[in-house]
């Protein structure tokens, strides 16, 4: 059933649009998908690839030239003490805000459109936010105690300032860049799976196949792995909240007329999610192009990107006229002047461009036209980072530029200086994502096939009401082994006593292996696994399986880094290195609050990754079930059951006939 | 995919509360309580003026607030195209379809502007500056149409969506959702808009020195999870009494209680980062907001928001099991409700008494007659029209819901 893109845009109210255009079959989206990683490198790449690689280079000399000769080769001095490096900091935290929003947030809302484009995103964001933690490494100007900056006591006996929002913004997107990058490399294990699987030369199965760590896609294995995709999801959602809040603490602290404000955390993670998302648009424009992923990136996705930004556009607006109000309203003098000298002082075309592109441009996308328009959302996309960069430097330079004395005011030029670290991060942050796009697959292969409607158990409505009214009493086996099975690790490895170590069949479709797994499952045996290339919904219900305990190590882990968090800053403040600052008492609770949070969601995080692939016995890079051809199709599209030669009920014969007898393709005895 | 969902059988009997359930005493039930408060103001009012007005703003913001986050809920499920919350949506028509009755109620406020605030006094401007300044927004004028701008602006979008929404009932007319979802975005703007102007009219003034950008999203805040908790104990209970029992079931439960987790966060978030940046900046005309609340037993109450609206509630809800059981997601809800109540009281109360905690009978006889009239009405729109929105074109789509 062939769609066109038009139909796919007719927007009906009722039932959901189809997302993906084609209704291709899981094996052509693999295709589509790995195709990229696999062939030979298209030209187009290099056309991006090697300008990038040059301003990489630039960055390189500008950095270098930096660390010889100091922060005066920049355009900074007083008044203006933070300028350029701190607003490329703000700038590239912010645009590393929308991988997380797309991976996390809209999972969480089930915006199922996001696992087009969520990979990409995610990749993004760890790019943006190498290259924001780039420029408050480089502008401390003595680089060599840059760990100065690490809860570490020094040779001088001192601590970090645990009150200090620098510090914060330390542990807040350093933080922020671990839990993205565990976050995205979870997503990546069942794709690089499927790479491994397809690999033609050894090289390529050896390295695949390190980092996919002997995942076989076992529903036992994607039990535990979905829990936690969910939890790392709930863990970065907040976590996405508070990084770019915390940044905005890094001037709203402050006393500074136009720092100092209270909308500052909600507005500046508006204004982050807003500018990532043009990021994304602008990637996602160049890449469907070249790759040939206009049928998995369809104009539907970006209908609700342009969406979203126009949201977040708007409520970035809503803060600039509640700033704008307040300021008068306050009845500070200083407060109003900030705002009159922004909108009308030296570096009004700043503040106006920043208008325009922020708030007037995105206006556009109240009309679908606009929105499903490529050429008008590309240019947009830039326009609104363009605003974007400006907004961060309308609020550090114009607050700074005019110092409470007159005599104290200044105006900032950039220099060629700051000029080649602005453009160097972006050839960083191209670079890498050239380098992601050629190597790893960009589209979460195994998610997009759950979009597929094919992809669904049909008939399983009323599932969960069982819970609560079991209509039929639970299989005797089951009940036996649940008290047993109860204190004993899940799937523990042994070695098969006979020369067998089961028996794999493979089914064409979840429906079937649906129930055929009912059928495993109510036959008693319980050293038996299913396979399929993505998560099928309900599967586990059809296996029998309990719910995962993951929630609860990471609720231990959670709540072990609050404790140890708070406790550290608690501990410093009080005994090791007491210090009174902005007169503030030793102990201030209220300013340990950001980085117990942070510490409390890396340990959850860390806790989610490896309770997972320790609850699935990962990495286990040898398994029999790799001795099977047809097995490495599990990562594609087709769906298996093993059952394990030490189960008790196993049999050769029988349980091979009982596999048979429910209609698998193919039936396959493995040695062990 | 559209046309078959339309025909999704229903008997009205499981539709609309049938006659003679007890739910069809409830507006008499709300209305009796209102009349005594009413009596009870009448009789103790008059001797503490003050006392009375305050205690009346407190209880009208706390209905208010519901019915504005009600507003917004359904305007959201327009605009995001939701599909889950349908079977809810209307719920939510009846509880913001009181506002024209909330904008009655708040008749009585104008007779205390002077007691309320500081700056409806024209004398006070000319000893202090700062309220001369403010003179051209905070003056009783002003005030007042922009009083009758909020109401008339939310009574029109509530009408709408309410109307709209009903009629589809009949005609299971698919134009009319679309219709409404084409509004629902200018909508959204709309109501955030005037609903921050409301929070600094009819809170923040009441400190006339005080300021806090932001004050509008700390009110939003708390409306939107108000009404999510409100919303977790009405589904529950109106299950408990066999009403929609079969339609809204434990999926729903569950996800109304993961918005009520997740915006207790919310509500934290935007509460603590108000209170931290004031805190750590310590500018006097700021930090007076919070000083007055962080001494004697005011700061009990504060403390009792940072545990009771936030922290408790937190951990309460985390779990899976709490979300999808009718008891413990509607005490979770009520638990909230009566701290939603707490942080408006917090916001006012300061303002009349700054030494410190003085609850009043005035309190419980102005929360009786707000209350009463609120829930009278809330429940005797209830009986007039069925209970979900069953020919919206999403219906179906939400009766099958299911959480994974």
């Amino acid at each position: 059933m062939a769609q066109t893109e038009a139909e796919l845009l007719d927007n009906p109210v009722a039932g959901h649009p189809a997302l993906i255009l084609r209704s291709p079959d899981f094996h052509a989206i693999t295709d589509a998908v790995a195709e990229p990683v696999e062939r030979t490198t298209p030209l187009g790449w290099w056309f991006f690839f090697l300008p990038s690689l040059a301003l990489l280079g630039l960055l390189g000399v500008a950095v270098s030239w930096l660390f010889w000769e100091g922060i005066g080769i920049w355009g900074l001095n007083q008044p203006v003490g933070w300028a350029w490096d701190i607003t490329n900091f703000v700038f590239w935290v912010g645009i590393g805000h929308a991988g997380t929003l797309i991976s996390a947030i809209l999972f969480l809302f089930r915006q199922t459109w996001r696992t087009s484009i969520n990979r990409s995103a995610e990749a993004m964001t760890i790019f943006a936010v190498m290259c924001a933690l780039t420029f408050p490494g480089i502008h401390v100007g003595r680089v060599w105690v840059a760990y100065w900056m690490f809860p570490l006591p020094n040779q001088m006996g001192t601590w970090p300032n645990f009150r200090s929002p620098l510090l914060w913004d330390v542990f807040a997107v350093s933080i922020y860049g671990t839990v993205s990058v565990l976050f995205w490399y979870v997503g990546l294990i069942p794709d690089l799976a499927t790479i491994r699987d397809r690999a033609k030369t050894p090289i390529r199965k050896f390295v695949y196949g390190i980092f996919a760590l002997g995942w076989r896609g076992s529903v036992r294995q994607w039990h535990h792995y979905e829990t936690a995709y969910l939890i790392l999801a709930a863990l970065a959602t907040p976590l996405v909240l508070s990084v770019h809040s915390i940044v905005s603490m890094d001037f709203a602290v402050s006393l500074l007329p136009g720092w100092h404000t209270t909308v500052f955390p909600p507005y500046f993670v508006a204004g982050a999610i807003f500018s990532g998302f043009a990021m994304v648009l602008t990637l996602m424009v160049i890449c469907r192009t070249i790759f040939k992923l206009e049928h998995i990136v369809t104009l539907r996705h970006f209908d609700y990107m342009a969406k979203i930004m126009l949201v977040t556009g708007t409520m970035v607006g809503y803060a600039y006229a509640t700033e704008f109000f307040t300021a008068w309203y306050s009845g500070n003098p200083y407060e109003l002047f900030t705002f009159l000298n922004r909108a009308g002082g030296p570096y009004a075309w700043a503040y106006w461009t920043m208008i325009t592109c922020n708030v007037i441009s995105p206006q556009i996308f109240w009309f679908k036209k606009a929105r499903t328009s490529i050429p008008i959302l590309f240019t947009l996309s830039i326009v609104i980072n363009i605003g974007m960069w400006f907004e961060r430097f309308v609020i550090i330079v114009t607050s700074l530029h005019r110092d409470f004395l007159p005599s104290a005011w200044g105006y900032f030029s950039p220099t060629i200086w700051d000029i080649s670290a602005l453009l160097g991060s972006f050839g960083l942050f191209f670079t890498m994502f050239c380098l992601f796009v050629r190597f790893l697959p960009m589209v979460a292969t195994a998610e997009v096939k759950t979009v597929l409607p094919q992809a669904h158990l049909h008939g399983h409505r009323g599932e969960s009401e069982r819970e609560h009214h079991p209509t039929a009493p639970p299989p005797a086996a089951a009940t036996e082994t649940r008290a047993k099975r109860r204190f004993q690790l899940p799937m523990v490895p042994q070695l098969p006593q006979g020369p067998y170590y089961g028996i794999l069949a493979e089914f064409a479709t979840p429906d079937e292996l649906s129930r055929a797994c009912a059928r495993v499952r109510d036959a008693g045996f319980t050293k038996w696994d299913a396979h399929s290339p993505f998560p099928v919904h309900g599967l586990h219900k059809s296996m029998g399986l309990r719910r995962s305990r993951l929630p609860w190590i990471v609720l231990v882990m959670a709540l072990t880094g609050a404790v140890a968090g708070f406790v550290l800053q608690w501990w410093v403040h009080t005994s090791a290195y007491p210090l009174v600052i902005s007169g503030k008492p030793f102990f201030t609770w209220p300013a340990f609050i950001p980085i117990t949070f942070e510490v409390a969601v890396l340990f959850g995080a860390l806790g989610a990754v490896f309770g997972m692939l320790g609850l699935n016995r990962l990495p286990m890079h040898h398994h029999p079930l790799f001795q099977s051809k047809v097995f490495e199709r599990a990562s594609d599209d087709a769906f298996f059951i093993s059952i394990e030669s030490w189960d008790p009920r196993f049999d050769p014969a029988a349980t091979r006939k009982l596999l048979e007898s429910l209609r698998p393709r193919s039936v396959e005895l493995l040695e062990s | 995919m559209s046309a078959e969902h339309d025909h999704v059988a229903l008997r009205p009997e499981q539709v609309t509360i049938p006659p003679g359930h007890s739910w069809n005493r409830l507006p008499i039930i709300a209305g009796v309580i209102a009349l005594v408060g009413a009596v009870a103001c009448a009789i103790l009012g008059p001797g503490n003026p003050k006392q009375f007005f305050f205690s009346w703003l407190v209880s009208f913001l706390f209905f208010m607030s519901l019915a504005l986050g009600a507003l917004f809920f359904v305007l959201i499920q327009y605009a995001a195209q939701g599909g889950w919350g349908v079977v809810l949506r209307r719920i939510g028509e009846t509880v913001f379809s009181t506002i024209p009755v909330m904008a009655v109620l708040f008749v009585p406020l104008l007779f205390g502007l002077h007691d309320l605030f500081e700056w409806s006094h024209a004398e006070a401007a000319e000893h202090d500056a700062l309220l001369a300044w403010k003179a051209p927004y905070l003056n009783t004028q002003f005030f007042l149409i922009r009083a009758a701008l909020f109401f008339a602006i939310w009574s029109f979008i509530a009408v709408m969506y309410a109307r709209g929404s009903r009629s589809q009932d009949t005609t299971g007319d698919h134009a009319v959702s679309a219709r409404l979802r084409k509004f629902a975005g200018p909508a959204i703007i709309v109501l955030a808009l005037t609903q921050t102007f409301a929070a600094i009219d009819w809170i923040m003034s009441l400190n006339p020195h005080w300021y806090s950008t932001m004050f509008g999203v700390y009110f939003f805040a708390g409306s939107w999870l108000g009404f999510i908790a409100l919303l977790s104990v009405v589904v529950p209970a109106m299950r408990g009494a066999g009403l929609v029992a079969t339609i809204i079931s434990r999926e729903h439960m569950q996800d109304i209680g993961k918005f009520l987790f997740a915006f207790t966060a919310f509500w934290g978030y935007i509460a603590f980062s108000q209170f931290f940046l004031v805190w750590y900046g310590n500018m006097p005309e700021e930090t007076v907001f919070y000083k007055e609340r962080m001494e004697g037993s005011w700061l009990t109450v504060s403390l009792v928001l940072l545990f009771g609206h936030f922290g408790a509630p937190f951990f309460y809800l985390m779990g899976r099991s709490v979300k999808r059981n009718g008891a413990t997601l509607a005490a979770g809800g009520l638990w909230l409700l009566l701290m939603h109540f707490t942080d408006l009281y917090w916001q006012v109360m300061p303002a009349l008494h700054p030494e410190g905690l003085s609850p009043s009978l005035l309190d419980a006889a102005a929360l009786m007659t707000v209350g009463g009239s609120f829930v009278a009405t809330a429940s005797w729109l209830l009986r007039r029209h069925a209970l979900v929105p069953l020919r919206d074109p999403r219906f179906a789509e939400s009766l099958a819901f299911e959480n994974t």
